[in-house]
């Protein structure tokens, strides 16, 4: 690439550099041209010179043939060189290909190919093809080399181009961070907020509606003065047991709570049918 | 009795490593030992960087590369013979075999002799190719010596290669502004579909190669040209064995180490007008050493995963790790550079990536580099879990032209949440609802048992419409 990259600047000193050279290589009555299969016309012919390229791009169309004739000339006398290349490169790759010229004895050489005879890497190129001519032969003669023209390769759109698939080679691969299933998620904090503040309002709620109706623990008195041990018992076991139940929540486990839970409910029931029945005595008293 | 081996063979190592990361032992396939001399600062080099030299001649009935089944030699340097092949000893199949035994290859090629049918089809094996006609000579009208080839050519001139792509290492690049000789060479093509070839030396882009025999007048089709046409081609082999062809043993020879050339007028038309010497001496090292496993060879030590999640003192390398956990890797690599080992830094642009996968890939991350030892890297990465229960396997599989392959695969099982690892219901806000649900319960259920224990009744009393009121 650095070599391709120093080529334009110089390429134009070439021009100067072919005339002063004492022997060199050159070329004379070279003529391209594009033509058309279908039409069976010429569609472009110019003239091609050996130390400017030609200002306009050469087009070839899908079914167009490109031709070149020239004559190679070693010190102006025509003559067959070793060497007469095309190259064609794409200017944004670097990727180039050769077209061999069919040279005769006497220095008459021509190349002819159509789009189908260039690689598919050239033919997507966004850029025209830059075209270079090379003429060199052994012995102390100056090769030619110069840019003679750019190509301008139009794909046929409808026609899909043969596919090319990039060649397998070693190097980084693609990041990959692949999640089968996003985490679950709540909905919006304040709907639960508010129907968490809903669902609590209830206890008041509740509470009120029992004391309108006429609810009080005006008997506490009397069922702790007969029974004191037997109420503060279960009583004290039934909340326990709400306290054993939320300890199993937040971190018991379920053999941790058993023999608790056992032995509160053992309290309870003995407690319980104590506790009850002084309940039922109550009633039985006629108190409630 | 075990320490006293492990001694051994780590003294045995250190021999070992004075001259390449894999041994020492190298086998010179040459025809005549008389031509020895030729080549005897190339060879004198070899042997001032401690391989131990054999020369054999293809025709000896000695020349063996296997001995008892094993490899005898440790690499093999093969000279262009004169005759039309190598013997019964070196079949394609025989030097296949070695690469497969991990024993690592330098050819060199000369077009003064039509290239022997059995390094043709060794090549063909390995997707190199030569000239149909087994002959062909690279020639540059552009590049090429004036001193010594001002008529024929042949003598090519190459400046130093650019790195193969942005992203490879370049062991070849000496100090960008030597030129290379290759004097009449055979220029190979390579196929296109194989990742292990890699084109060290390439021809400048108005070379060719041509038939000398028949192509006199011109080259019509000519065999390959320009920058297809590779002049040193290495291949790697997935066991990171290597062989490389170097396409004009000439190369090598003394005559070019220190010789003068004087480049052509170039297609830039810019001669020089100054004799310059050849880089071939820095340039057939560098080849030879990558070769022979003295530069680009990696290796891995020490090979670490464990949970990121606060831990103090993580267990290092578990068997078994649980979906959504934080893992942190760690692996360390070094490179072998001539004669030690040296800290690995991929080149620039490249990476070394981990990839987390269970039949494929389900995290392929960029590791960073996260400490330097005097002789290696440590390269770390932290990541989550997937989603997924199964076998998994931390595999970190760097595959790079001119490095030596790297493949490491460390098996864990991904087990599922257990029954007590999920997030408790607190942490979710929408079970908030429910939970005041059960409160509001267990409050009703109390205040409901000491209603129904402590309270009196009271009287009824009937109003007008015969509602019970309080």
């Amino acid at each position: 690439m650095k070599f391709l990259r120093s080529f334009l600047p110089s390429a134009l000193l070439l021009g100067a550099n072919v005339v002063s050279a004492a022997s060199s290589w050159s070329f004379d009555d070279a003529v391209v041209s594009v033509t058309s299969k279908k039409a069976g016309s010429t569609a472009f012919k110019d003239k091609l010179f050996d130390h400017v390229p030609l200002s306009q791009d050469v087009k070839v169309g899908v079914d167009d043939s490109l031709k070149i004739i020239l004559t190679a000339k070693e010190d102006s006398t025509p003559k067959r060189p070793h060497q007469a290349f095309l190259l064609l490169q794409d200017p944004d790759t670097g990727l180039e290909t050769t077209f061999a010229f069919s040279m005769k004895e006497s220095g008459k050489g021509k190349v002819d190919f159509t789009q189908k005879d260039i690689p598919v890497q050239l033919l997507t190129s966004k850029s025209p093809l830059r075209a270079t001519l090379l003429l060199g032969s052994f012995g102390v003669s100056k090769p030619f080399g110069s840019h003679v023209f750019n190509l301008d390769v139009s794909v046929d759109a409808n026609t899909p181009l043969p596919s090319y698939e990039k060649p397998l080679r070693y190097g980084k691969l693609p990041e990959i961070n692949h999640i089968f299933k996003a985490d679950p998620k709540s909905g919006p904090l304040i709907i639960s907020l508010f129907f968490t503040g809903a669902v609590l309002a209830t206890v008041p709620v509740l509470l009120g509606v029992w004391s309108y109706l006429g609810a009080n623990l005006s008997h506490l008195g009397a069922a702790t003065s007969s029974a004191p041990i037997s109420h503060t018992l279960f009583f004290g076991s039934i909340v326990s047991m709400e306290g054993i139940f939320f300890l199993y929540y937040y971190k018991w486990s379920l053999f941790t709570m058993l023999p608790v839970a056992g032995v509160v409910g053992l309290v309870a029931f003995l407690s319980g049918s104590k506790a009850l029945g002084e309940v039922q005595g109550r009633r039985l008293a006629g108190q409630r | 009795m075990r320490w006293i081996l492990s001694f051994l063979l780590l003294g045995l190592l250190a021999v070992v490593q004075a001259a390449s990361a894999s041994g020492n032992k190298l086998l010179v396939v040459i025809e005549e030992l008389a031509e020895k001399s030729k080549y005897s600062k190339y060879l004198g080099d070899l042997e001032a960087r401690g391989f131990k030299l054999t020369y054999e001649s293809p025709k000896s009935d000695k020349v063996a590369l296997f001995e008892l089944g094993e490899r005898a030699y440790d690499h093999l340097l093969i000279l262009p013979p004169k005759s039309k092949g190598l013997g019964p000893q070196l079949t394609p199949k025989i030097l296949l075999d070695f690469i497969n035994a991990g024993g690592n290859i330098l050819l060199t090629l000369s077009s003064s002799h039509p290239t022997p049918s059995a390094l043709v089809s060794l090549l063909l094996e390995l997707d190199i190719h030569l000239p149909s006609d087994r002959t062909g000579l690279v020639v540059d009208h552009f590049n090429y010596d004036t001193i010594s080839a001002a008529e024929k050519h042949d003598v090519v001139l190459v400046p130093r290669p650019d790195a193969l792509r942005s992203d490879v290492k370049n062991f070849f690049a000496g100090d960008g502004k030597d030129v290379i000789a290759f004097p009449k060479g055979v220029g190979q093509t390579l196929g296109n579909t194989s990742p292990l070839l890699t084109p060290i030396l390439r021809a400048p882009r108005t070379a060719y190669s041509y038939n000398p025999k028949e192509e006199v007048e011109g080259v019509d089709d000519p065999f390959a040209v320009g920058q297809q046409l590779s002049l040193v081609t290495a291949m790697q082999a997935r066991n990171s064995a290597r062989f490389t062809v170097i396409g004009a043993s000439e190369m090598l020879e003394n005559a070019w180490f220190d010789a003068k050339v004087k480049p052509s007028a170039g297609l830039t038309g810019a001669a020089s007008d100054k004799a310059a010497k050849t880089a071939n001496q820095a340039f057939a090292k560098e080849v030879t050493g990558w070769t022979f496993n003295e530069i680009g060879v990696l290796k891995v030590g020490k090979i670490e995963h464990h949970l990121d999640e606060g831990e103090t003192e993580p267990v290092i390398n578990p068997k078994i790790y649980r979906v959504k956990n934080d893992v942190k890797y760690f692996i360390e690599l070094s490179e072998y550079q001539w004669d030690k080992w040296v800290p690995f830094q991929p080149a620039e642009g490249d990476n070394v990536q981990l990839e987390f996968s269970m039949l494929s890939p389900f995290h392929r991350l960029p590791l960073t580099l996260s400490s330097t030892t005097p002789t290696s890297t440590i390269w770390t990465t932290s990541f989550k879990i997937p989603d997924q229960h199964g076998i998994f396997n931390f595999k970190v599989n760097h595959k790079r032209p001119l490095l030596s392959n790297i493949e490491e695969k460390n098996t864990v099982t991904v087990r599922h949440f257990a029954h007590d690892e999920w997030p408790r219901s607190w942490a979710i806000t929408g079970a908030w609802p429910w939970m005041a649900g059960i409160a509001v319960t267990v409050a009703g259920w109390v205040g409901f048992v000491a209603l129904w224990l402590w309270s009196k009744p009271v009287p009824l009393k009937l109003t007008n419409s015969g509602k019970k009121v309080v």
